[in-house]
């Protein structure tokens, strides 16, 4: 064994007393992160440029059905498929990760052990996800929702994702001394419960499939907890750690976080049947599905709540840090979708949204304006401290936030509305005054297509505006890393203590 | 589906809930439930101390 393999497998020995490795300062915590998290942020941010393009052709024909029609790898079902594979594992698996990590070893105040295990993991994750999406370009899609990927591709998914998932035990079980945040129990729990869902996902729905009515309640349980059990977690992980750090006031109540967390491991993971009511399953199942979905209303309240005590009294610092504006918006995006989901599970309302753009809407509320919006503020404030370079450029962020602020809201709006009318419109009756004969009201299902154009084309507007906040933010990502470097030893000037402003005394 | 399969998925579905009742039972031994106020200032050190408000949009002063 050479000695370089023996300090490795000295460094990770099980027998070593947990919590007891060394202190380090945080600027060496996040100089030790730097590899693995920005190669993250780098894939992720390609991931969702592409993606991006995906969505705004998937929309463009829904309203223009002509469009790039002569490409047989394009047409809608490649191109919406290709456009949920790569936001979902490409780029916001990818800032999960990176962000996670980056909490990660600052809350185990220790150094991040053997970066290149995690660069590899990365390297194969994000190989699996090309391998992935033009497997669904080529036409290989599984056609089983959000697990489209084909099954060459996904085992390497899962052993990239496992491997990372290891890594962030070890770096937990490698901590230095001190409390464990509640950040910390967000991120272990999110790591150790994907690779369980997709692996049970995969086995019991591509490799040996279930049949009946068992195969949809897998999927809908796998597609649903996927958003509940992976990226809520890292998004509300990281508004507990980012918003107090940027306030420097500790979070309102440490005691409604822990509570926030235990009901969400609870409760959660029973929800997802609700996107089958009305669906051939048992009906105990699905009223299972029901009350969980709406017990979550606990956690999200608990959360909200604590979110929004911390921030009263600090609201005006939304004007001057770029980290706490994204936070703010994800967190508010948080409790409303969340608890517009709890309501659309009761099955008199899903009645009217189910199979209609309002599920679409509530999916990118979810995806979008909650856990994107809050990686984005993450990633505002990883990047200088990972890099040793300052922002370039005020007004870019500000064009990035409110494009993607203003662009989410027409889409979300936009598509509720649509969705809600489609609904009505599918489903309303018309009673004859002489005959009582009972009749549905749109008899012609085109003319509920026809009624929905309009909003297709908020879609695309709002489509557009959110593609201009992505390139906003690409460009002043590339513009960064051409910056010098801020001279060794001094910090970026927005990071170094300011010792005229006051402390604010506010929490005391 | 055979039942081996199915087999494997219950044993995993017990193990997830196993390392959460683990994961509770030791919150509750190591103290985590303990001191609230305390463990919401962990973030906190003398490098970032608490009452210092960070990040700033770049070029913009701070206002006091």
């Amino acid at each position: 064994m050479s000695s370089a393999e023996s300090s490795f497998l000295a460094s990770i020995k099980p027998s070593t007393p947990a919590g007891a490795a060394e202190p380090a300062l945080l600027s060496e915590i996040d100089a030790s992160t730097r590899a693995p998290v920005f190669f993250f942020l780098c894939c992720g941010l390609f991931w969702l440029l592409l993606g991006t393009a995906f969505a705004l052709v998937a929309s463009i024909k829904l309203h223009n059905p002509g469009f790039l029609g002569q490409a047989e790898w394009l047409t809608f079902g490649n191109i919406r498929t290709a456009h949920l594979t790569s936001v979902i594992y490409g780029w916001a698996t990818n800032a999960a990760f990176a962000v996670a990590f980056w909490i990660m070893a600052r809350l185990c105040r220790t150094k991040l052990r053997h970066v290149g295990v995690l660069g590899i993991a990365a390297f194969f994750w994000n190989l699996g996800v090309a391998i992935g999406i033009g497997g669904i370009l080529r036409g290989d899609s599984t056609s089983i929702e959000w697990l489209e990927i084909p099954a060459y591709a996904s085992p390497l998914l899962f052993c990239a994702y496992a491997l990372v998932g290891v890594w962030a035990v070890v770096a937990f079980r490698f901590r230095a001394p001190g409390h464990v945040y509640v950040s910390q129990w967000y991120i272990l729990a999110a790591l150790f419960w994907f690779p369980w869902l997709y692996s049970i996902a995969q086995i019991m729905l591509i490799f040996a499939p279930a049949r009946g009515a068992v195969q949809p309640l897998v999927n809908w349980w796998f597609a649903h907890n996927v958003l509940g059990l992976w990226f809520t977690p890292i998004g509300v992980a990281s508004i507990y750690y980012f918003m107090p750090k940027v306030l420097g006031k500790p979070i309102h109540s440490y005691y409604l976080s822990a509570l926030g967390f235990w009901s969400l491991a609870l409760f959660y993971n029973w929800a997802g049947v609700h996107h089958l009511i009305g669906g051939p399953e048992p009906a105990w199942v699905i009223s299972a599905g029901v009350v969980a979905s709406l017990l979550m209303v606990i956690p999200v309240v608990t959360t909200g709540i604590n979110h929004h005590l911390t921030m009263i009294g600090s609201f005006s610092r939304l004007k001057d840090s770029p980290t706490l504006r994204f936070m703010v918006f994800g967190g508010m995006s948080y409790t409303l979708v969340s608890l517009i989901g709890s309501a659309m599970a009761v099955r008199s309302f899903n009645e009217i949204t189910h199979f209609t753009h309002f599920t679409v809407a509530h999916a990118h509320h979810g995806l979008y304006a909650f856990f994107t919006m809050v990686m984005f503020g993450a990633i505002y404030y990883m990047m200088p401290r990972l890099t040793g370079r300052e922002w370039p450029s005020a007004t870019l962020i500000s064009v990035h936030f409110w494009a993607c602020a203003v662009g989410i809201t027409i889409y979300v709006v936009g598509l509720s509305l649509g969705g809600l009318i489609q609904g009505w419109e599918m489903i309303a009756t018309t009673t004859d005054p002489q005959t009582h004969e009972v009749a549905l009201r749109f008899p012609l299902f085109i003319d509920i297509v026809r009624d929905m154009i309009p909003y297709m084309v908020s879609r695309s507007v709002a489509g557009i505006l959110i593609t201009i906040g992505h390139l906003a933010f690409a460009a002043h990502f590339a513009w960064m890393l051409l910056q010098p470097r801020v001279a060794a030893g001094a910090q970026p000037a927005r990071l170094s203590p300011d010792s005229a402003a006051p402390r604010t005394p506010a929490y005391e | 589906m055979g039942y081996g399969a199915y087999i494997f998925v219950v044993v995993m579905a017990a193990a997830v809930m196993a390392s959460a009742v683990y994961a509770l039972y030791w919150a509750v031994k190591t103290g985590q439930f303990q001191q609230f106020e305390k463990g919401a200032t962990a973030i906190f050190n003398d490098e970032e101390p608490l009452g210092q408000p960070t990040d700033h949009f770049p070029q913009k002063p701070k206002k006091p």
